[in-house]
């Protein structure tokens, strides 16, 4: 079972508080969306609102064409699985996983089928006759992806489920979670905070900021084609650099020069900007570590963070600007060493004072 | 080095001290006990002649063969076990309704009536007797066993304990049964209520042992000798100033009256830890 989801001009107030303002989005069948942006953006409320847990303002939700958003959660034909797993305590696993089959008037031998097979999925076998308080973090996780699993939802959705796990943990689960839409081809919605979790699950991420949604796209047009400076500064670590600039546009491409006589040429096309204030943006592996005096400018290493298979290099320059750039992962440059930064103008980008972004031509 | 083996030495003082006290309160809480089982082994005109003598031989079981074969101490305890096991009963579902709906559904002037409810807390039983009694006189409920029970199951402390409760039980555990197809009260009775034993166990003691002892209201309402409860029926037993005569007739009916509470101690000591030192309420 699978669901195309239809989100049409939804609005969510709490009072006189705005969380959803006229929010429209088509999620494919089998997509594994995630919703992704900084906490109070209005992504779980989004989530909510699709289970039914919250109800929509204005505008409608629909799954397979029928609109759903005036059901009760348990007539939407979805499973969710919280932050907090939210596993009954006093229930074993199986009767966790049990509960909402047996709600429906389930037989007893398909409901055990069910179990069981979830719990091959999920190599969870041995742990269905205890209860959730003798399970690890990871375990109860499991448990919830289970008690979901089990009811064979038209969609998935998931409440920012890794946030209590551990690193390690939470890296492992995240493959899992890849395989099992991978091996289920359900329709899963992931709501996150974690740009990383977000750039490895989804199909397509849905940025969202200030109760709006910023940018919807795959994960590499995000990265590499930001639609807005909130989105090229919140995806991506280190986050994107970000220089005040005026433009000279008198050329094909746009050329930009930042306050201490700092010029970069860019590849994005002059025609298109427009008059007033811009940003220069790079990411910090288009900023490549150079001797002093070969690059577009220089500066003073500040701080050096080596990351195994690339070393980030934080410079600040004459203006007392600091820019992260990369050098390889056995760099010789040391705290107080002057280098110089050379700037890649196919991968810079500008904004606009409205925060909107021009990029290089595509290839 | 030398702190902490000063530490453990006073550590062990301590300890001992604790000890010594523990061993004085035991006593002083026992004595009254094994005086009444003394008391209850003795003939009656021994015990008027010197009342020391319960600590002399012979000792007999008449009074207890008296008590089986002449005492209403039978029926005050049956009677006594119907208003305290009802009254808890019937306080455990409605505090549980109740706090249910407090913690977790939204009507109209919910805040409000839930601050009634804490007044409740506050107006002592004798301030409302007379009207009680008057209405229960109205509506024929006195010498009843619902005469005995009603009055005691308006508990604001029970629908406090288990609204707080319910509140702290997290509200992601209604929203996981509500997408698995629950109904409201499939929700309340298969994934909540059960959740709230250790308050619900808190609550039946302190309610049946309240019941239990409770003298004011049964001495009002139960007029009537078979529908006296135990205080009530004990206490109409003591016939004269000091009760001088048939002492150890009354104590063995003491005995047969305090052996179904020391079996629901027995029973449910752990709770009644748990309950009295408040760790079931967070």
């Amino acid at each position: 079972m699978t669901a195309d989801i239809e989100i049409r001009n939804v609005s969510k107030h709490f009072g006189t508080m705005t969380v959803l303002d006229d929010l429209s989005l088509s999620i494919k069948a089998r997509e594994f969306i995630v919703f992704l942006g900084p906490s109070g953006c209005g992504k779980s409320t989004l989530l909510r609102m699709i289970a039914g847990l919250e109800t929509v303002d204005s505008g409608e939700i629909a799954i397979n064409n029928e609109r759903i958003d005036h059901l009760p959660p348990g007539k939407r034909g979805i499973a969710m699985v919280f932050q907090s797993y939210a596993l009954y305590p006093h229930m074993s696993v199986r009767d966790n996983m049990a509960f909402g089959l047996e709600n429906i008037g389930m037989s007893r031998e398909v409901i055990d089928a069910r179990i069981g097979e979830a719990a091959r999925i999920l190599e969870m076998a041995r742990l269905l006759e205890r209860k959730p308080g003798q399970l690890s973090g990871g375990q109860r996780q499991r448990v919830a992806i289970g008690r979901a699993i089990v009811k064979e939802p038209k969609a998935f959705l998931f409440d920012e489920p890794l946030s209590n796990l551990d690193a390690a943990l939470r890296t492992r689960t995240r493959i899992e979670l890849a395989q099992l839409h991978q091996r289920l081809q359900s329709t899963m919605i992931f709501v996150t905070h974690d740009q990383v979790e977000a750039m490895t699950l989804a199909d397509r991420i849905v940025v969202m900021n200030d109760r709006k949604i910023e940018q919807i796209g795959s994960p590499m047009e995000i990265y590499e084609r930001p639609a807005t400076k909130f989105v090229a500064g919140f995806v991506g670590a280190p986050a994107m650099n970000f220089v005040e600039a005026t433009l000279d546009r008198s050329g094909r491409n746009a050329t930009a020069s930042f306050a201490d006589g700092v010029s970069v040429q860019t590849e994005i096309a002059s025609s298109q900007l427009a008059d007033g204030k811009h940003t220069f943006g790079i990411r910090s592996e288009d900023v490549r570590v150079v001797a002093a005096g070969q690059g577009n400018a220089d500066g003073v290493v500040d701080v050096l963070e080596r990351l195994g298979e690339r070393t980030l290099v934080y410079a600040r320059l004459g203006d007392g600007q600091q820019i992260v750039g990369s050098d390889a992962g056995n760099s010789r440059v040391a705290v107080g060493h002057k280098v110089g930064l050379a700037f890649d103008g196919q991968k810079s980008h500008l904004f606009s004072e409205t925060g909107r972004a021009w990029h290089a031509r595509e290839a | 080095m030398r702190a902490p083996a000063i530490s453990i030495k006073g550590r062990a003082f301590g300890d001992r001290v604790l000890l010594a006290l523990v061993i004085l309160l035991s006593i002083v809480m026992l004595a009254p006990v094994l005086w009444v089982i003394g008391l209850s082994l003795k003939e009656n005109a021994e015990l008027m002649a010197n009342p020391n003598s319960v600590f002399q031989a012979p000792y007999t079981l008449k009074n207890y063969i008296n008590t089986i074969g002449t005492s209403s101490v039978f029926i005050w305890v049956f009677n006594s076990i119907i208003v305290s096991g009802g009254l808890t009963l019937g306080t455990l579902i409605l505090s549980s309704l109740a706090g249910y709906g407090f913690a977790r559904l939204n009507f109209p002037g919910r805040n409000i009536l839930f601050v009634v409810v804490l007044f409740g807390l506050a107006v002592p039983e004798q301030a409302v007797l007379v009207a009680r009694h008057q209405i229960f006189s109205l509506l024929n409920f006195h010498n009843t066993y619902h005469g005995l029970i009603l009055p005691g199951l308006s508990a604001s402390f029970g629908v406090f304990l288990m609204t707080q409760y319910f509140k702290a039980i997290p509200k992601e555990l209604d929203e996981a049964a509500m997408l698995d197809n629950a109904s409201r009260f499939r929700i309340f009775w298969k994934v909540l209520l059960p959740l709230t034993v250790p308050a619900q166990a808190t609550l039946g003691i302190f309610t049946f042992l309240g019941a239990w002892n409770d003298y004011l209201w049964p001495l009002i309402s139960a007029t009537k000798k078979d529908m006296y409860t135990l205080t009530v029926g004990m206490a109409s037993t003591q016939t004269n100033f000091a009760q001088s005569e048939g002492i150890g007739f009354l104590m063995a009916q003491a005995v047969f009256a305090g052996a179904p509470i020391l079996i629901v101690y027995l029973f449910f000591q752990k709770y009644i830890v748990t309950a009295v030192s408040g760790a079931a309420v967070r």
